[in-house]
């Protein structure tokens, strides 16, 4: 657990096994070795052992060689940590640091030792004749070593203690002078050992699992290998093995150290793990069981595993693929490609990616632009790739071979370029799209079916009578107003408005006019459109008409005392004038559509239907008219973003299908007040306008042959099998796509995936965002779990489950969710308990640590939670329409949001006090952290609800909100005061906000033991802790951990 | 006489029954095919539900007015999952989530496609058996 980081260079190592399957019967062991020899291989020179090793991912020499430093150094930082003291390990419970040290290492370390052999047995002779003290830790081949082990406490000790060392560990005396006295031997070999040394720690950890029977196996193997004294040695060491106290590990620990014959020191430090049989059985079963031990004493809460740090990405695909996209435009569930459909089938969770496209690059990047007007865009002639980094060029630079279907295809004249001798171009260094993952491409005309369109916003607003008391027609008209400068596209963005109530009102805003023209219709079945030509007009020609309109709109209607709302007429007349241009298309909604086509009824609130076949009806969308306008929309390139507001039933299941299939995004504030949600709505308005947004855009994920992306998730439409329609997007989308294989076998061994997305930038531009990258394909299932990025498994999950639950029960569909973190941690299980008894233990990958509680996480969201009772069911829906557009990382704050405690920082006036820190300072999510003294902020991302201890000093509260401070906080709003106090809250709520723009966090004020309010607001919401029937994350642990312990 | 006649009629009936649902397979299948926009493909298809529904309920009524009631019951399981559709309003292809109902509604109109190859050898079986009895007659 403690280990993050599952370590990188391990696993592209061993497509074939995982060290245990290894170590149980020989052909596994057979195939595992030579991967590891791979890994050895990469550093030596040596040409056998390379020979041997099918070519791994990153097999070109020189790369290798270049990533070992960015491997290793890591690891043997850590190793130096581990050494001193026991190990030092993060959040974890008491058996993580050690399975943390040991993790990483199972598998490189066996296979490495068939092959390695015989270089490794030169390494102990380096160290006791060239290094005076093999153990200081000031050589690297011994840090590295002793990394695996994190009682290294003898390694530093020098070689002599070393010995006695082990001798206490049960391992043969004679043994290590057999080996002392091989190390003469091969010393003359020994010059390239210091390489070799990286592997070793591989080796000593091999020692540790290996207990069940591998030796004999290992043996045979490495004899061939070795030099003949060596075998010699070896044989005389195994015998040895036996009589030794600890049967079964010690052997492990035995063998391999016959083989590395120079690992003495290992072995020094191999037995006190052996002594300790639990810890060894820890480390071999990779993962740790986190809850585990204590399983029937009940759980350590604390040693939980907890996402406090946010969300980690996997590391080790970008560092395998330099070349691949930043992990912010595409992640996959697992970088570990299936190689067979018998394989994928025993991956129970979904496999796929989650593709952002327009994902914002960090300041100070930039994606390079690139323009091929001259010589058209290269693009393979069978699949239409774009040329990216990892095609590679042939025929002395005269043809390039496509890397998704392996087609040869000519370079054209103009992009010519020699190649050199190692098949680089010559010209490599001007070519941003042959070394970048990510790159936007300029598309000539052949690209577009009509020209650029200017951006287009037009606004449809509910003037109904509840608009008009809650006052947002206000706050909106302002908003608009104050973005009209920065809307993107000046000079050629164009802008309409239309209001309703039970008639549709239009506005002729033609530059010439001084103050618009209103046009009211009444028939709302056949609505007929006024001056068709003046309702869009271009900003910049008409601003002072547009101007004068926002001004005078809340004016205009403060005294209608209309209740209706014709939505359905009032889209179809928008439609009617937005349709030769596209564009975003705004909808303020503040009551249910009540009138005209695509009228809506209550329904939804009768608590009966709950539990019944007919629950999921209602958060499905009833009426067929806002799927088919939605489709409508999407065909002419027009993007819904939906506004609600009302306090009462809406039918966002139903208004949302306008967003969902355009593109486009929901946003909902219940019971809109002005003076509370004025900031709200105004910055999430600001931003939807003011961001960059592409236009017309399509977009499409290509990969190599043998798998395919069946199933999409997310708001676009298809526009064919594979092709998705956006007519709008922008940073704040993500898309999910879900891949599944054709053939029953992969032969290559690496897939690669391109997501092209083709759009329209605001300046009127037809531009292509390329993003490629590559992914190993696997053969073992250990390997998958290893590679798997929880973040992405996780969005995708919730997307498939949020699907679900528009057809299936609420209960049903969290059993779902259930089921698949079950059968996945029973899988994994399955790999390795049968070698090791780990009864009582509930063991994952590293990888999958956060898994359980994300999954339960979303079991307790707001559209999956509880029944009818605890939400509202718009706040369901509109809260599945959201997640299913969010990117990885804020669905993650979301069902996980951050806890941190503030008081101190508050009250302590010292100006320097740095904010950041206290970012970093998560609480898990449970009432324990809450002390009735402290002044806590919640932020899933949307919100924060400030929490005010019971005991807290009232010259706090006093400051913070004012001499009201014992009243309503419902009523209460945090407005900046005039003290140090409150001027160091709002800091710390900005730099908050500053962290994550693309909503607006409003805060929420609850006092502890404020009932109701703060069961609704924090309660509820803390997921950790057991509430409203559903479990804790310690009985949610036990319950899985039952589940899979059934049928296994 | 009148037996062959309506056992002809019959057999027409069930070639259109046919038609339209080879035709809605075929869009479905050029859709798959990306030679087909989604939009057209529904509206083409939808276009053709309503009267493939309305032609097979009136064939099972003319079974049944017609005293064979055998084939009228045989037609019945058929009708009862038309009508369940469209009281649940599914009967009509949902454009914007024609792609992930694609294999869904190929197997079920592949289905409907073989329910109605089978009718449509009975009728044949009927119809020439009659026309033999009314040959034998006649002598």
């Amino acid at each position: 657990m403690g280990t993050e980081n599952p370590n990188p260079p391990s696993y592209p190592v061993r497509p074939a096994a995982t060290p245990f399957a290894a170590m149980q019967s020989t052909p596994p062991f057979l195939s595992s070795g030579p991967v590891a020899g791979s890994e050895s291989s990469s550093f030596r020179p040596v040409p056998p052992a390379s020979s041997q090793f099918r070519a791994p991912p990153f097999s070109s020499g020189p790369v290798v060689g270049s990533e070992v430093p960015a491997f290793r150094p890591p690891p043997s930082g850590r190793s130096n940590e581990l050494v001193g003291p026991p190990p030092s390990s993060s959040s974890s419970s008491s058996h993580g640091p050690p399975a943390a040290g040991f993790q990483r290492f199972p598998t490189p370390s066996l296979p490495s030792v068939g092959h390695a052999v015989p270089q490794r047995t030169g390494q102990p002779v380096l160290s006791p004749t060239t290094r005076p003290a093999a153990g200081t830790v000031a050589s690297p081949p011994i840090s590295l070593l002793s990394q695996p082990q994190p009682p290294s406490i003898p390694m530093g000790s020098p070689p002599p203690s070393m010995k006695t060392g082990q001798v206490n560990g049960n391992i043969p005396p004679p043994a290590h002078q057999l080996l002392s006295s091989s190390r003469p031997n091969v010393q003359p070999s020994s010059p390239p050992v210091r390489p070799s040394y990286v592997t070793t720690p591989g080796i000593s950890q091999a020692t540790i699992p290996g207990y069940v029977n591998a030796q004999p196996n290992t043996v045979a193997q490495a004899q061939p290998m070795q030099p003949a004294s060596f075998t010699l040695q070896q044989r005389g060491y195994a015998p040895g093995a036996p009589p030794t106290p600890f049967l079964a590990q010690q052997r492990s620990v035995n063998p391999p150290s016959l083989y590395s014959g120079n690992q003495m020191q290992h072995h020094v430090v191999a037995p006190p793990t052996a002594t300790s049989p639990g810890l060894a059985e820890d480390f071999s079963s990779l993962s740790l069981g986190s809850v585990p031990g204590s399983f029937n004493a009940g759980i350590d809460n604390a040693a939980l595993p907890r996402p406090l740090d946010g969300d980690v990405e996997p590391k080790s695909l970008a560092e395998m693929y330099p070349m691949n996209c930043s992990s912010r435009s595409l992640r996959l569930t697992t970088s570990g490609i299936p190689s067979s459909m018998s394989l994928a089938s025993r991956w129970h969770l979904p496999l796929g990616a989650i593709v952002c496209p327009l994902a914002e690059p960090p300041a100070g990047e930039e994606v390079p632009i690139v323009n091929f007007v001259t010589t058209g865009i290269i693009r393979c002639k069978r699949c239409r790739t774009y040329v990216n980094p990892f095609v590679s060029f042939t025929d002395n630079g005269r043809k390039w071979k496509c890397n998704i279907c392996s087609i040869l295809n000519d370079v054209p004249g103009d992009y010519f370029a020699h190649v050199d001798a190692s098949g680089r171009r010559v010209d490599l260094d001007q070519r941003p799209e042959l070394t970048q993952g990510t790159i936007e491409f300029i598309a000539p005309a052949e690209y577009m079916v009509r020209p650029p369109m200017p951006p287009l916003y037009f606004f449809l607003i509910d003037v109904s009578i509840s608009a008009v008391k809650s006052g947002m027609i206000e706050v909106m008209a302002q908003t608009i107003k104050s973005c009209l400068d920065s809307l993107p596209g000046y000079p050629r963005t164009q802008i309409g408005f239309i209001t309703y109530d039970s008639t549709i009102h239009f506005y002729n805003m033609k530059s010439s006019l001084m103050q618009p023209q209103m046009m009211v219709v009444s028939d709302l079945d056949d609505v007929f459109i006024p001056l068709p030509d003046d309702l869009l007009v271009n900003l910049s020609e008409s601003r002072n008409v547009v101007d004068a309109f926002l001004d005078s709109l809340p004016s205009m209607f403060q005294d209608n005392t209309n209740v209706e709302s014709a939505l359905g007429s009032a889209l179809k007349a928008a439609f009617t004038v937005m349709r030769q241009l596209g564009g975003k298309l705004l909808i303020f909604q503040n009551t249910l559509p009540s009138l005209g086509v695509g009228r809506l009824r209550l329904r939804g609130d009768d608590i009966r239907v709950y539990g019944t076949d007919k629950e999921p009806a209602s958060r499905a969308p009833e009426d067929p008219f806002y799927k088919q306008m939605a489709a409508d929309l999407t065909k002419y390139q027009i993007a819904v973003n939906i506004y609600a507001f009302s306090d009462k039933y809406t039918d966002i299941a139903s208004l949302g299908t306008l967003a969902k299939y355009t593109g486009g995004q929901v946003y909902y504030y219940p019971s809109f007040q002005a003076s509370i949600h004025k900031d709200k709505l105004r910055h999430e308005l600001t931003r939807d306008l003011t961001r960059e947004t592409a236009w017309e855009a399509v977009m499409r994920i290509r990969c190599s042959k043998g798998v395919r992306f069946t199933n999409y998730h997310g708001n676009f439409m298809l526009r064919s099998t594979d092709l998705l329609a956006l007519p709008a997007v922008d940073c704040d989308k993500a898309y999910a796509a879900q891949l599944s294989l054709e053939e029953t076998l992969l032969t290559m061994q690496t897939v690669y995936f391109q997501v092209a997305l083709l759009y329209t930038s605001s300046s009127g531009e037809r531009r292509i965002r390329v993003h490629t990258a590559a992914a190993p394909v696997v053969a073992d299932l250990g390997e998958m779990y290893r590679l798997a990025d929880t973040g992405a498994i996780i969005s995708l999950l919730s997307r498939l489950a949020i699907e679900k639950s528009l057809s299936h029960k609420l209960e049903d569909t969290r059993n779902a969710v259930q089921l698949r973190i079950v059968k996945t941690l029973r899988e994994y299980r399955n790999l390795y308990a049968v070698q090791h008894r780990l009864s009582g233990k509930m063991i994952y990958p590293e990888s999958l640590k956060f898994l359980p509680l994300y999954g339960l996480a979303l079991c307790k969201s707001l559209p999956l939670r509880g029944g009818y009772a605890d939400a509202q069911i718009d706040e369901r829906c509109a809260a599945g329409y959201t997640m299913m557009a969010l990117p990885v990382k804020k669905l993650l704050k979301l069902l996980y949001p951050n806890l941190v405690r503030v008081d101190y920082s508050v009250v302590n006036l010292s100006p320097q006090t740095d904010e950041s820190n206290i970012i970093r300072k998560r609480l898990p999510l449970t009432a324990d952290c809450l002390d009735t003294r402290g002044l806590y902020i919640f932020d899933d991302g949307f919100r924060f609800i400030i929490w005010f201890g019971r005991s807290i000093s009232p010259d706090v509260v006093r400051n913070l909100v004012g001499e009201d401070f014992t009243g309503d906080y419902s009523k209460v709003s945090l407005s900046p005061r005039d003290n140090e106090m409150s001027r160091k809250l709002m800091k710390i709520l900005d730099k908050f906000r500053e962290s994550d723009p693309s909503y607006y966090q409003l805060c929420h004020l609850v006092r502890q033991a404020d009932q109701p309010r703060e069961g609704f607001f924090l309660l509820g919401n803390l997921v950790d802790d057991q509430n409203g029937g559903a479990n804790s994350y310690a009985d949610w642990i036990l319950q899985l951990h039952r589940q899979i312990q059934q049928n296994t | 006489m009148g037996d062959v006649f309506a056992w002809l009629l019959f057999f027409f009936i069930l070639i259109a029954l046919l038609v339209m649902i080879v035709f809605q397979l075929m869009c479905l299948a050029d859709l798959e095919f990306d030679y087909i926009n989604p939009y057209d493909s529904a509206s083409r298809i939808n276009n053709v539900v309503l009267p493939e529904f309305i032609t097979q309920g009136v064939l099972c009524f003319l079974f049944l007015v017609t005293g064979h009631w055998v084939m009228s019951l045989l037609c019945v399981p058929y009708l009862y999952y038309n009508v369940r559709l469209y009281l649940r309003r599914q009967h009509l292809i949902d454009v914007t989530e024609i792609f992930n109902l694609l294999n869904w509604e190929k197997k079920q109109r592949l289905f409907k496609l073989g329910y109605i190859i089978l009718l449509l050898f009975m009728c044949l079986f009927w119809m020439i058996f009659n026309a033999l009895e009314e040959d034998e007659h006649s002598f």
